[in-house]
């Protein structure tokens, strides 16, 4: 079981770093202000030159910029405290369980958990299974 | 793998039976009980002159009153029992791909089917009875529906879903919210953060185009040499990463400049770094 991962960026932490202002670094880089400003909220998949060019600026490794993150990060995230007990709950499992699929990774996640539960806690959070767990393939 | 559950089927619990069997034999048990003293009342004082309390009300007249008053009680109690077994034994619910269905009926059988985009609200309530039986009642609540003006005009209000006797409401409650979600007209905040293989292939679609149009921006690409070393064929990377063919086949000619999420993709099959794979020159 692997987790479903999405693109998130640290553009804007090594921009500041920099004091690098979105307008330089747009320029710089050759696409709109609005085009930074949409890849820092990681509301778009950036093409593999634009990438290419903030790592080169910005000085850092493609990969250090632009990490995958899972989805069910983020989400857990935006949820209060009642609703993950709720959750929890509904799954049968314990909150600090349910916490740590925040940090743990592909390999913890196969370990910890089971596709039941799994399958509770994305009913509990109200998404597709699919979207936000795989099931291994061979690889 | 495991099939996909395209429909979530329940029923509801026998313990509704039971709420509504301790409600009306407590119900019908008052006024049973307020019925008789009060007609026992009336014939006494057909029995008295009226102010002397000279009259009395026969035992035996008094005994068959309360007699055949509890025996009509205990029937009816013991009826509305075997109702709500059937009831409850007939009553199904299936959260489909398009609709929610809810068969229901002893006597008249009901299927009502509530397509999601219909649905406006979902209420989840419990009454006095039901907190003691651990139940709850889902009620949903639809636009426009004739059903509900219908039952509205009768006194008895039921909104057109109405689902007794759950004992865990939430997760029906989730599963529909969820449905109505993907058919309503506004997007979840979440769909341009999730990445989809939809999305993948309009990603790459439009990679396809730009890079045409970027003459002078080209990334080089060792692809098929890091495939080869990994021994997959063209093939096999295409369907590990989730692509057509001819993706894999474009990218290695250098034809195109894929997404990052492709690129992040490739990378993670082949154990190896983005900046290993392609070059910017």
């Amino acid at each position: 079981m692997k987790f479903k991962k999405k693109i998130a960026s640290r553009i804007k932490q090594f921009r500041e770093e920099l004091e690098l202002p979105q307008k330089s670094l747009a320029d710089l880089v050759g696409v709109s202000r609005q085009t930074i400003y949409y890849l820092e909220r990681g509301s778009y998949n950036p093409s593999l030159t634009i990438s290419f060019k903030i790592s080169e600026i910005l000085k850092k490794p493609i990969h250090d910029i632009f990490y995958q993150e899972p989805v069910i990060k983020n989400i857990l995230e935006g949820k209060s405290l009642v609703e993950l007990r709720e959750i929890a709950e509904l799954a049968g499992i314990n909150l600090e369980k349910l916490a740590s699929l925040s940090e743990i990774d592909d390999e913890q996640l196969s370990k910890d958990f089971k596709e039941d539960s799994l399958t509770k806690i994305a009913v509990g959070l109200g998404i597709d299974f699919k979207d936000l767990f795989e099931k291994e393939t061979e690889n | 793998m495991s099939e996909e559950k395209n429909s979530y089927e329940g029923s509801i619990s026998s313990s509704y039976k039971n709420k509504e069997l301790l409600k009306n034999t407590i119900s019908l048990g008052i006024i049973a009980t307020a019925g008789s003293f009060f007609t026992w009342w009336i014939m006494l004082m057909i029995f008295t002159d009226g102010l002397s309390i000279s009259g009395v009300v026969p035992t035996e007249v008094t005994y068959l009153l309360f007699i055949i008053v509890y025996s009509v009680f205990i029937t009816i109690i013991v009826l509305i029992y075997l109702y709500n077994t059937v009831y409850v034994k007939n009553f199904s619910y299936k959260i489909s791909e398009d609709h929610l269905v809810i068969k229901q009926g002893v006597l008249t059988k009901t299927v009502a089917t509530i397509p999601y985009s219909r649905i406006q609200n979902i209420n989840i309530v419990n009454g006095v009875f039901d907190r003691i039986f651990k139940t709850f009642t889902v009620k949903i609540e639809t636009a426009g529906s004739s059903a509900a003006a219908a039952s509205a005009k009768k006194g008895i209000i039921r909104p057109e879903g109405y689902i007794p006797g759950l004992k865990n409401p939430k997760i029906i409650e989730k599963k529909i919210k969820e449905m109505m979600t993907k058919f309503s007209a506004v997007p979840s905040g979440l769909e341009d953060k999730i990445f989809k293989p939809e999305e993948l292939a309009f990603d790459n679609f439009i990679s396809y185009i730009l890079s045409k149009m970027r003459e002078g921006e080209k990334l080089k690409t060792s692809i098929t040499e890091l495939r080869e070393k990994a021994n997959f064929s063209a093939a096999d990377l295409a369907e590990k990463v989730g692509v057509p063919l001819q993706t894999i086949n474009y990218l290695a000619e250098g034809r195109y400049n894929p997404s990052l999420a492709l690129a992040y993709k490739i990378a993670q099959v082949l154990h190896c770094k983005i900046e290993d794979l392609f070059k910017l020159v």
